[in-house]
């Protein structure tokens, strides 16, 4: 993988990272699949209370050409969603670790984070 | 068989993401989409569209032929004339669309890609029922075809031609020299800019025009662009994409090509299109501007009030509005300017207005500017 790949970032083979603080997680898509995707035209968020299973579509990436579904890396509950891409979907592309995250969500197994990749193991795909 | 352009090894070296299109393997992006809408809306880029079909017409009845089997009649056009027309099934619906060009003797149509062995079959099984003099040549292989596009296209090309330019109008075309190879030069394109069109043949000379026409348009920042843009360019300006807008069998009247129909000559269709013209109750291309966030895709479902009244058959984000813009079929009292139509997009309506194509007006770029100080 020749893009950014984040130590300490979990990652799924279908390109979505998850970043654990406590019992929440931010979860965002991968500077491989904004590469891939490009021009990230718009983002439809989920609304916040939602539950959430693992592997289930979390939210929808639009480039201008293409539909993307975001799938849940881990279970858990909406807890916050990232407005900020509402008007400015383009921040996915230039910060897809940061400031471009997509969802935050309350964990509900802890177990399901382990099981993700982890970097070393990311970049191998 | 997926086929290649003959300049796919120039288009690796450029950087392009490929995809399937009509059976060739063709660009879809080199920079990215919305990078290179704006530079064929602000300067000049250069389009590989070899995928699209080249057919030749000749012998002493071909415009009879054309003009039997196209809503045109092709003794109006005149030597030295390109005519945008549609082929017709009995029924009236389009077989494809085309543009064919008046070249001294001889005819050149361009049908869509993956069109060229259907079209090919259908004139010639036309032109034998009907007993006309006229040779129908499928010679897609032996072309390549550039599109040259944007504001900068004449500049760029005027330094690679003798022929002066500025006296080929508007849908003029003739035999020319580019970078010293013999090309069919045609003023049209798909993009609603400033543009022309090449044919080149034999294919091994088409990289000597693509790299040449690089080097020229260098000063004015020319860059490849892919169909991902192509797309994009096309649908702000209410283009037809054949596949798109025409798929299932849809007539002119539908596709509101009316426009286009010479109604007084003969030709295969005429009677089903007179017959629906004076029903009238069918459905009508309509043009769809999102005034909510969403963005309208292929086969969406229009409603108005609840109410299923058509369906979306092009839809994408106008990279120069900045919203969600559709092309589709709506029943004919549901589509009146100015109101207001939903589309469904993952099951949530999207409000759209029904907007007077194009999206995007002529010119936008330099009006753009003229606005920003």
């Amino acid at each position: 993988m020749t893009h950014d790949v984040r130590d300490g970032l979990k990652y799924t083979k279908t390109h979505e990272w998850v970043k654990l603080a406590g019992t929440k997680a931010k979860i965002g898509i991968t500077d491989h699949a904004q590469h891939e995707l490009t021009d990230i035209v718009f983002v439809e968020l989920p609304t916040v209370g939602k539950d959430v299973k693992k592997g289930e579509e979390l939210c929808v990436v639009e480039s201008v050409k293409s539909v993307s579904e975001v799938y849940a890396p881990i279970s858990g509950k909406v807890i916050a969603v990232n407005t900020t891409l509402d008007d400015s979907p383009e921040i996915v592309n230039a910060k897809p670790y940061d400031d471009g995250w997509l969802v935050e969500i309350e964990v509900k197994d802890k177990a399901e984070v382990n099981l993700l990749l982890d970097a070393a193991a990311y970049k191998k795909l | 068989m997926v086929l290649r352009s003959p300049l796919y090894e120039n288009q690796v070296k450029l950087g392009a993401k490929f995809t399937e299109f009509a059976g060739f393997e063709m660009p879809i992006q080199y920079s990215s989409i919305r990078d290179e809408h704006f530079a064929v809306r602000k300067k000049v880029g250069l389009f590989d569209v070899t995928h699209m079909s080249n057919v030749w017409i000749t012998g002493p009845d071909a415009a009879s032929l054309i003009s039997l089997t196209t809503v045109e009649d092709a003794s109006r056009v005149e030597d030295g004339k390109s005519q945008y027309t549609e082929i017709l099934r009995q029924n009236g619906t389009i077989i494809d669309d085309t543009i064919f060009m008046h070249l001294g003797d001889r005819f050149m149509m361009i049908p869509n890609a993956g069109m060229n062995q259907i079209v090919t079959k259908w004139l010639t099984e036309q032109a034998k029922k009907h007993h006309l003099k006229a040779k129908v040549e499928d010679v897609s292989r032996d072309y390549v075809i550039l599109a040259i596009q944007g504001p900068s296209s004449k500049d760029t090309l005027q330094k690679l031609t003798d022929t002066d330019l500025d006296a080929v109008k508007f849908f003029g075309c003739e035999e020319v020299k580019v970078a010293g190879v013999e090309c069919i030069l045609s003023h049209t394109g798909y993009t609603g800019e400033l543009g022309y069109e090449l044919q080149i043949t034999p294919t091994k000379k088409a990289t000597t025009v693509f790299d040449a026409i690089f080097t020229a348009g260098a000063e004015f920042g020319i860059q490849p662009i892919g169909l991902g843009a192509r797309d994009t360019l096309r649908l702000e300006k209410a283009f037809m994409l054949a596949g798109n807008e025409f798929e299932g069998g849809r007539t002119p009247l539908e596709a509101t090509l009316g426009w286009t129909i010479y109604w007084d000559h003969e030709f295969i269709g005429k009677e089903a299109l007179l017959k629906q013209k004076e029903q009238g109750t069918f459905q009508r291309m309509t043009c769809l501007e999102c005034v909510e966030k969403g963005i309208p895709r292929h086969k969406c479902g229009i409603q108005k009030d609840g109410a299923d009244v058509g369906i979306v058959t092009s839809g994408t984000l106008s990279p120069c509005l900045n919203v969600g813009i559709a092309m589709g079929y709506v029943a004919p009292d549901k589509r009146e300017m100015g109101s207001f139509l939903d589309i469904i997009v993952r099951d949530k309506p999207i409000k759209t207005k029904v907007i007077k194509p194009p999206f995007v007006p002529k010119d936008w770029a330099q009006k753009q500017e003229a606005i920003v100080p």
